[in-house]
């Protein structure tokens, strides 16, 4: 039976403005097992970024809790939290002069010392995650001087470096084409097998994730499914998740079909 | 034709003659060619005449473009036309603003202080009698040089306002003379020489009619300073002297040709920027003074200190000067008046010979064993 | 992160280079000074000339190092506000510390009349301005600490510090229309900086503010290299981001504050030379970057006292006129050297 890494109990999530709370989405019941794929989805304002704020810590939930192994997630220091869960963002990485191999190097700060000096396990760990991501061959390009999809690849490797039994990336596959969205869910899905590690991702490439993911987690107005794709596909999960009568969910074809347009 | 010529050359001969004719008295009347009163000041020029005097300022300050004449008038005197062009102030004066301390003294020593009814910053005056007048409010605050308050010296409608400005810019002063107030400029401060800047007690004598005493009170002077300068020749050495002090970074000192170095020069000793010429004062870098003057023998003149401590805590380099070391520093800032006011600033520019003695005695103290210095204090 | 032979050659070019400026900015002056005195004179023995001893040791001495620890400072500072608000023209005074410096300056140089006669006195004496200056810029940097409490967005404080400026700016405004011309020349003459007149007290006093602020940056390294991603990667990475924001600030103010306590407040080093080396070393590394800028901070300080003094004349110009001149333009071509490789 597999560990799971990360679970939360009927955890409600939102903001707090002022006095007042604005949910989001509540009682999500979710369990993030070692060595899984699993793709969050959901229609736009749903609260995918919000439920990954939350996961991550950056965001306090409104009720319930989030475990990390056995302790909640507020139990954690910074650092100790560092070693448990990396993130991939969508954000623009701010104006340096940082190569791709000291941009990955920058994943072991959890484990260097208090200036920041890589120990030889340090530099061998980093090479490893080159390796596997296949950058070597421009490891030493400045990060600004490589391409959207090739950045991409870099900033999984540096999660990859900082060596977490949980990595979260939030819609990794935006901005790519066709080509590198599967060639990127092929890597995370090798990574999965290969490491050991759980990879959550958000994506709006539902077709591509009910193919490639383990299970997803869908967000729905009502509640929050987490089970692999077949079994949501039977259960009809996919048929109300867009509130449009143009669009729907053809459980035969795996697929999502447009009608009477 | 022949009849109507004879009255037309008639008439044009009368008119040319009494033409002639005034041309004659005007000429007549200045014809005594009255020699300047004045040997020493090079800014000043003064010309007595039957009922009246032109005095003349030029230069009242440096790069002046223009000469400024005066005419004092005696009472019920007839005064050319041809100088009817320029002010004319009746004289003898009966009350008097005057807007420096240099002015002070002159009118002390031609014992016509109590016509002085006004003055910018009171509190500057140091000469006693005048003080006293001030205490029992017979003297005036006029504000401050620079913006003299214009109603107040409207209501006191002085006879005479005694200026002076420092470069071609007077907005104050023109503004009072558009005001109906009578103006005159003095220059004694841009006189070089100390003998020259003694020499404008005359300025004040004529507006006295006290030319005479002021003409014997100055020989007088004349005399004393031309003395002392024999006195000083038989000095058997030359010591240096150093002047100035820091500040803002900065060394200040006075130029070889100014009025505080001549006395230095006249009095037998080596000021070590001697040969340097301008006006306003030299600017040199520390560094610069400690390797020419560190070694001179006098420190005449640290700005403002009072006491040798006072230097070291304002900067601990002047220790390295020999005259320091020495405690050969004489100050002029320890002699103030009641309410602060420099006595040296008020009385040397007038006692020229004072100044020479005090510093003769500082230089060469053997050749006057009796005298006391009078504005300069050895600094302790 | 290994370091490449071209560092290391670089870095022995650069302490080359400080020795050498050392060595120029105690020999050249208005009184030209024979390298070989230097020499003796440091060593211990006695100059051929006494003034020469004397101004060796205990005045262009003092000076020298005070550039030096001017020029780590302000460089390093300027750093670490430039990673911290990801802003190439944040500076040291960024936070509004050098307006807090005047304004406690101009307290008492152009207030001093307004202040019972023997506070007065005290004040205007050079420990008086020391105070009061460090005293403004520690008020500035509090209240700014206050409102950063509150903040989350750093650049919101980089707002605010601005804003603190213009207001302390206002005041001394104020100040100056109601003084004497002697009193405006005195406060304009100490916000065109100093390096001399320094006590060895105050120069050991300024040494241990500069050391402990030059250990707190170097504390920071890791963070600053972590935030070069941004804050939401360098807290994902461990940091903790409110504590790492304010042991930078506090750094700065440390640096930035003795600083112009002490020299006045000395205009663009701070900002110019993170650039420069920057350039030079090309990498955004901080432990790099860091020994860089203290280097090129050094060397940039004293080649500005040099010509502040200009060798062979009388001309003295007062060092931020000659920190302005050299700096600006610097910061002109660096813009558009940016431009150029963005576009």
């Amino acid at each position: 039976m597999a560990k799971t890494i990360l679970h939360t109990q009927n955890l409600s999530i939102g903001y707090r403005n002022k006095k007042q709370l604005q949910p989001i989405a509540s009682l999500i019941d979710i369990d993030l097992k070692e060595g899984k794929l699993i793709a969050l989805i959901g229609a736009n304002g749903i609260g995918k970024s919000t439920l990954l704020r939350t996961l991550t810590g950056i965001q306090e939930p409104l009720s319930g809790s989030v475990f990390l192994g056995q302790r909640p997630l507020e139990n954690y220091s910074q650092t100790a939290l560092a070693k448990q869960l990396s993130v991939v963002l969508t954000e623009k990485l701010p104006p340096s002069n940082l190569t791709v191999f000291e941009l990955v190097a920058l994943g072991r700060q959890p484990y260097t010392n208090w200036i920041g000096t890589l120990s030889p396990d340090d530099l061998t760990k980093t090479n490893a995650v080159m390796a596997l991501t296949q950058i070597e061959n421009f490891a030493s390009k400045k990060h600004f001087e490589i391409s959207d999809g090739q950045l991409q690849k870099v900033l999984i490797a540096r999660a990859l470096a900082q060596d977490t039994p949980l990595i979260i990336l939030d819609e990794p596959t935006t901005h790519l084409d066709l080509l590198h969205k599967v060639s990127l869910f092929r890597l995370l899905r090798k990574l999965t097998r290969e490491t050991g590690k759980c990879i959550l991702f958000s994506t709006h490439d539902i077709d591509l994730a009910m193919e490639l993911a383990d299970e997803m987690i869908v967000m729905t107005a009502q509640q929050t499914f987490q089970d692999s794709p077949c079994v949501l596909i039977e259960k009809g999960v996919f048929n109300h998740l867009f509130a449009d009568e143009h669009l729907s969910f053809d459980a035969k074809k795996g697929k999502f079909v447009f009608k009477n347009l | 034709m022949k009849i109507t010529l004879p009255p037309f050359y008639l008439l044009l001969l009368v008119i040319l003659v009494s033409g002639c004719k005034r041309e004659d008295n005007a000429n007549t009347l200045s014809k005594p060619a009255a020699t300047n009163q004045i040997r020493q000041a090079k800014g000043l020029e003064i010309y007595g005449y039957q009922g009246y005097s032109i005095v003349k300022i030029s230069n009242p300050w440096p790069k002046a473009t223009k000469e400024y004449t005066y005419v004092l008038q005696q009472k019920n005197a007839v005064i050319p036309d041809s100088l009817k062009t320029f002010p004319v102030i009746p004289v003898p004066i009966r009350t008097i603003v005057v807007t420096s301390t240099t002015h002070i003294p002159s009118l002390e020593m031609l014992g016509e202080e109590n016509t002085l009814v006004g003055f910018p910053s009171l509190d500057l005056i140091s000469s006693e009698k005048i003080r006293t007048r001030i205490e029992s409010g017979k003297i005036k605050e006029l504000g401050n040089n620079q913006n003299l308050n214009t109603e107040v010296l409207i209501d006191l409608q002085p006879d005479l306002i005694v200026g002076f400005g420092i470069d071609n810019n007077n907005p104050t002063l023109d503004n009072l003379q558009k005001n109906g107030l009578q103006i005159m400029l003095n220059g004694d401060w841009n006189e070089q020489s100390p003998l020259g800047k003694a020499e404008w007690i005359k300025f004040f004598g004529a507006l006295y009619n006290k030319e005479d005493l002021a003409e014997k009170l100055f020989a007088n002077i004349e005399k004393e300073y031309q003395t002392t300068l024999a006195l000083a020749q038989k000095a058997a050495s030359k010591p240096t002297v150093v002047q100035g002090a820091i500040y803002e970074n900065q060394w200040y000192l006075p130029h070889g040709n100014s009025w505080g170095s001549v006395f230095v020069r006249d009095a037998g000793g080596k000021y070590i920027w001697s040969e340097s010429q301008g006006t306003g004062s030299l600017s040199l870098p520390f560094e610069t003074v400690l390797e020419k003057a560190g070694e001179a023998d006098f420190w005449i003149g640290p700005a403002q200190f009072t006491s040798l401590k006072a230097m070291t805590t304002d900067n601990p380099h002047y220790s390295q000067f020999k005259a320091y070391r020495n405690k050969k520093v004489y100050s002029f800032s320890n002699k103030k008046g009641k309410t602060g006011g420099l006595i040296f600033y008020e009385l040397a520019p007038n006692r020229p010979d004072l100044v020479l003695k005090d510093m003769l005695k500082i230089l060469h103290p053997e050749l006057l064993p009796d005298y006391q210095l009078y504005f300069f204090e050895q600094l302790r | 992160m290994p370091i490449s032979q071209r560092n290391t050659i670089l870095f022995a070019a650069l302490l080359l280079a400080v020795l050498f400026f050392l060595l120029c900015d105690l020999s050249l002056g208005p009184v030209t000074i024979p390298v070989s005195e230097i020499f003796t004179s440091l060593g211990g023995g006695q100059a051929s000339k006494p003034t020469w001893e004397y101004i060796i040791m205990n005045y262009r001495l003092p000076k020298a190092i005070t550039a030096i620890l001017v020029g780590m400072g302000l460089s390093v500072s300027g750093l670490l506000m430039q990673t911290l608000f990801r802003n190439p023209l944040a500076g040291p005074y960024v936070l509004g510390l050098s307006s807090g410096s005047s304004l406690g300056v101009a307290f008492v140089i152009l207030g001093a009349g307004y202040l019972p006669g023997f506070l007065g006195s005290f004040l205007v004496s050079s420990y008086g301005i020391v105070i009061t200056s460090f005293l403004g810029s520690l008020l500035v940097l509090l209240a700014v600490l206050v409102v950063a409490q509150r903040l989350r967005d750093t650049m919101a404080i980089l707002i605010v510090g601005l804003m603190f400026g213009s207001f302390t700016s206002a005041f001394v405004g104020v100040l100056t229309y109601f003084s004497s011309a002697e009193q405006l020349q005195k406060f304009t003459f100490w916000s065109l900086g100093n390096l001399g007149n320094l006590s060895w007290l105050s120069i050991g006093i300024l040494t241990i503010a500069v050391a402990v602020g030059l250990l707190l940056s170097l504390a920071s390294i890791k963070s600053l290299n972590a935030l070069l991603l941004g804050e939401n990667y360098a807290r994902s990475m461990g940091l903790r981001y409110n504590r790492a924001r304010l042991v930078i600030i506090l750094a700065t103010s440390i640096l930035a504050g003795s600083i112009t306590a002490f020299a006045g407040p000395i205009a663009f080093i701070g900002l110019a030379v993170p650039h420069i080396a920057k350039l030079v070393f090309q990498t955004s590394h901080h432990a790099t970057l860091f020994y860089a800028t203290l280097l090129f901070g050094a060397i940039i300080m004293l080649f500005c006292d040099i010509l502040s003094q200009f060798p062979g004349t009388d001309i003295t110009l007062p060092i931020n006129a000659i920190t302005s001149i050299i700096g600006a333009p610097v910061v002109i071509w660096l813009l558009v050297r940016k431009q150029n490789r963005l576009s």
